[in-house]
Formats: C-alpha cells, structure tokens, sequence
C-alpha cells in the first residue's frame, strides 16, 4: 500500500519504471530457483512425451503415451519401485527406533557428558560419497572388517560377498544408510524430549509412574508431532537419495540396489533413453509432490498449535 | 525437583545403550583413518590391524602428487562451496526480508513453493538442466556450479532467515525508520545484527550442501579439472584404482575434515538451525 501511494506523488513518466520493493527482493531467488529447478521439471513434463534418446538428437518424435505405457512391462520399473519402498521403509523404520532410544539415553547423562551427544552427530555430516566409500571398504569381500566382526562373533561361518551378492547388496546399502542418518533423528527427538514440560515429567514421577509408564503416557505424546515430521521428511529425503547406493554399489549386482533415483540417472546418463527417464522422474515427482504436501499441512498444522 | 530412586536395571540400560551407540557411530570413522595410515600391503592384511603397524603418510602425500589432480577437486570443491556461501545469504536474505515484513499478493504460495522446491529428486532435473547449460556456455564453469548449488541451498535459507526476521519486533526497525533511516537502512543497520544466528546458520548449510553435492558436478562438468570433490573422487577411484584402499581413505578423510572443524567450530549454530524449525517450545 504505502508504496502505491507514494508512486502516485511521482511525475507520470517516473512511474513506469518503479519496481515494487517485494518484487526487487524476491526476483533472484525466484529466477534461480526458477533456473535451476523449475524450468527443468517443466521441461522434464515435455520431454516425457517425446521419444527422445540423447544419441539421436534429430529423431524427437512425439509419442504422447508411449514412454508412460512402458511403464506398466517394465520389469526394472517395478523392480526400483520395490527397492525403493525397502530401502525407505526399512532404513527410516530402523533409524526411528534407534534414534528415540538413543535420544532418551543420551538425555539422561549428566551435564559434563553433553559433549557426547555432539560427536554423536558426526555421522551424518559426512558426505555421502566419503560414506558409500568407507562402507564400500567395511563390506568388501577380501579386505572388509565387517566380515571378521561377523565371524569372530560366531554370526558368519564364511566371508560372505556382501556388495556382490542381490540380497546382502541391499541390506548393506541400508546399514549404511541407518549409520550416517541415525544422528539426525537423535538431534531431532533431543529437541523434543527439551520441550517436554518439567512439571509433567514430575508429575508422573509423584503419581507413581515407572520408566515404561512414563515413555508411554508422557514422552510419546509429547514427541508424536516430532515423530511424524521427521518420519515424512525422512521419507522424502530417503526417496531421493542417490549418491550413498551410487558409490556404494552404483545400483547393482544388475538391478538389485537400484531405486527410482539410480533408475532414472542409469536411464538418463548411462543408456540416454531421455524420453523415457523424464517419464520415469514425473511419475516419482508426483508421488514425491503429493507426499511433501501431506508434510506442509502437518508442519503448517503444528505450527498454528 | 521430584526424582526417582535411581535403579540399577535402569542404569544399565541407559550406560549399556549409549556405549553400543558410541562404538557404532565412532568404529567407522576411527577405521577410514586407520585405513588411511596404513601401507597398502597392510590393507590386505587379513586379519586386518586395528593399528596400522607401520604407520605411514604416504598415502596423504600420493594425493597431492597422484594421476588425479585431488587438490585441484580440493580447490574447485571449496571456492565453488564459498560462493554458494555468499550467494545464498545474499538472495536468502533478500528474500526472507520480503517475506516476513511486506505484505503482497501470493506471498503465502511463494513460501510455499519454495519449499516444495526442496522435495524433488535432483535426478530428474539433471537432462534438461543439461541441455540449458550446454546452449547457455555454463557448463564446466564456476559460475554453473554455484547458481546450482544456490538453488538448493536456497530454499532452507529463505525460511531460516524469515524465521529469525520475523522473531525481532517490528517496533525496532520501525524506531529506526523514525530516527530518518530508510527501510533498506534499518534493515541493514538494526535487523541484520539482530538475525545473525541464522545467517550463520543459512552459511553452514550452504556450504554443507555445495560440498556434498554429488549430482551436479558429476553431470555439469566434463572436464576433469573442472570437477569437485565428490564427483572427483568418484572418478579417482574406480576402474584399476578401486582397490587403492588407503588412498581412497586418504581423500575421504580430507573431504571429511573441513566439514568437521566447521561443525566443531559453529556447532551451537547448527543445532539451532536444524531443530528450530520444528520444535516449538
């Protein structure tokens, strides 16, 4: 308003050229955002309808539902589908259970042992890159210490070839996934436990509650909205994420570690089938959309509390 | 202050629990530097040493003398990583200021989509992005790098800083304005000091997300001396040099190491950023 009114006072010809402050503020972000993120989904839409393979360029041909039907008899489409449902579930149904126990401990140490709960957080500032490396090297089959670890504890009778093998690849893949994120979730639900008021843990203490009851009655209901927050952001950040599984095991033995986003990178990069790719990514972004609605109603909702 | 009698039951779960988490968050990191002491005969040594016994720098000093130019990753990974810095304090600053403190149409949709910006696989905007920089002479440049790893630092930092600016009371700034400051001044002279927690956090994550980024350089740069060092590291060590262990550790625990001293130095900051926005007391 106040700026409507001040540019009437101007002379006519000044005012073409004056430029809400809002819009002066704001263009950058829009337009990088805009750049880098916006123009390519959009185009990414486009290029879905297209037959387009990056090895031939001049043969675009329109074909509105072809890559959208291959879909449906694409084995290694369902395949990423379940991998990634596994990958996600278990990883963030894991990391949630150990990160509320680790929480819960954690807050019970004295003062002078706080520092603790920093180093604790270590894992998850680790690129992810350095992480697909380090557990690349705990996993491997001549060198790795994880299968001496195994056997010394009588778990394993052989070295087994973790990053070789469908079923061992994926769990491996997962375990790296829990070590570098289990942090997070530690550092979210301390935040929480803090917000639990004294007075109610006292209370509980007085009426004669125990350990188990307390947890129960008090400090789940205290952290449920913390608990789903960072469940659905996990979730999210789960579905996309790619350079763990690439350096670990660039999605392989074949297909077995590959989830949507190995998927669509394989197809976009390593076979330049970019019609088809861009289809595959809309079908994720959608999913991907209707879930990070699903987190700003519960975020905004927690909010107005 | 009502406690409980403490109960060994009790006591065990909680010391038992914070061990075993210890060992298992530390065990990793303590083996990459291990690893990166020892000779690389002593890698294949089976069972593997705990302590390199003979512990040895060379594989720090192969970095900086091998076939892959690790500094040069090294340089690109932290100058590209500080432009993202200041970029994305400028326009998160701009930005967060407009939306916390002026009232104009669609602003709530243009929060909202900042946000939802944040969700969205990277992979999927790889080709197209591609293609645009190839016919807009970004790729393999600087200049390419930062404006994409500003982008997804960006929308954190939007929401950081209006968080903080709309904690400090309009009344200060307004005060300001009275005393003959414009709002551009007052915002500079009163409200950046008030807010600087969260431009320090917006910085950190800022430069987190650059150094980190995989994707980006993987698929922006073809040149090798052009490559960060994620990408660069992916390329270093495949092929024939995949088993070069030591190595390999060598360069994760210097991609580690700025992250580290960082988090050492800032980490009030960044505990501050993370949790803020979504715990309410």
């Amino acid at each position: 308003m106040a700026n409507r009114l001040k540019s009437q006072d101007k002379p006519r010809g000044m005012r073409k050229i004056l430029i809400p402050l809002h819009v002066k503020l704001i263009f950058p972000s829009v337009f990088v955002l805009g750049l880098v993120i916006l123009y390519p989904l959009v185009s990414s839409l486009v290029l879905s309808l297209f037959n387009y393979e990056l090895t031939r360029p001049d043969e675009m041909k329109l074909s509105v539902l072809k890559n959208y039907g291959m879909m449906i008899d694409d084995d290694v489409f369902w395949l990423s589908l379940k991998n990634t449902l596994v990958f996600t579930g278990v990883s963030v149904g894991v990391s949630l259970i150990v990160g509320l126990i680790g929480a819960i401990t954690l807050d019970q140490l004295p003062k002078r042992l706080a520092g603790l709960r920093g180093v604790i957080l270590v894992p998850w500032l680790i690129p992810g890159v350095i992480v697909g490396f380090l557990f690349m090297l705990i996993f491997d089959v001549q060198v790795g210490v994880a299968n001496v670890i195994l056997e010394r504890a009588g778990i394993i009778k052989t070295f087994l070839p973790w990053l070789m093998d469908d079923q061992l690849a994926e769990i491996a893949v997962i375990i790296a996934n829990i070590w570098n994120q289990v942090p997070f979730y530690i550092l979210m639900f301390t935040a929480g436990l803090k917000a639990i008021p004294a007075e109610t843990k006292e209370a509980a203490i007085v009426e004669g509650a125990g350990r188990w009851q307390e947890f129960v009655h008090v400090t789940l209901p205290h952290l449920r909205g913390i608990l789903i927050i960072t469940s659905l952001l996990m979730v999210i950040r789960n579905f996309n994420n790619f350079p763990l599984i690439y350096t670990m095991t660039g999605g392989g033995p074949v297909y077995s570690t590959t989830t949507f986003v190995i998927y669509i990178y394989r197809l976009a990069f390593e076979q330049f089938n970019i019609g088809y790719a861009s289809a595959v990514g809309v079908v994720w972004c959608l999913v991907l959309l209707g879930l990070s609605s699903l987190y700003i109603k519960v975020l905004t909702k927690q909010d107005s509390l | 202050m009502f406690r409980r009698r403490l109960s060994l039951g009790w006591a065990a779960f909680v010391w038992g629990s914070v061990a075993i988490i210890m060992i298992w968050t530390l065990f990793p990191i303590f083996w990459m530097l291990s690893t990166s002491f020892k000779t690389n005969l002593d890698v294949f040594k089976m069972p593997p040493e705990i302590w390199p016994s003979h512990p040895t720098l060379e594989n720090y000093i192969g970095l900086a003398s091998g076939i892959n130019p690790i500094p040069r990753f090294f340089f690109n990974s932290f100058l590209t990583a500080l432009l993202t810095v200041v970029l994305t304090i400028v326009l998160a600053t701009f930005a967060g200021y407009a939306l916390s403190r002026l009232k104009f149409r669609f602003r709530d949709q243009i929060l909202v989509s900042v946000l939802v910006t944040q969700m969205f696989p990277l992979v999927v905007m790889l080709a197209p992005l591609y293609l645009l920089y190839v016919k807009a002479h970004l790729l393999n440049t600087y200049l390419g790098m930062v404006i994409a790893f500003t982008s997804f630092a960006l929308p954190f930092g939007i929401w950081m800083i209006k968080g903080f600016i709309d904690s400090v009371p309009v009344e200060v700034e307004q005060a300001a304005m009275v005393d003959g400051c414009s709002r551009m001044q007052a915002m500079r002279l009163v409200v950046l000091p008030l807010i600087t927690p969260g431009i320090v956090a917006t910085g950190i994550f800022a430069f987190l997300d650059a150094w980190n980024n995989l994707l980006f350089p993987l698929t922006l740069t073809n040149e090798i001396a052009m490559k960060t060092l994620p990408a660069g590291m992916v390329m270093a060590f495949s092929g024939q040099f995949k088993s070069d262990w030591s190595g390999m550790m060598a360069a994760s625990f210097i991609t580690t190491l700025p992250v580290l001293i960082i988090f050492i130095l800032l980490q009030r900051y960044l505990v501050e950023g993370l949790t803020g926005g979504a715990v309410k007391g």
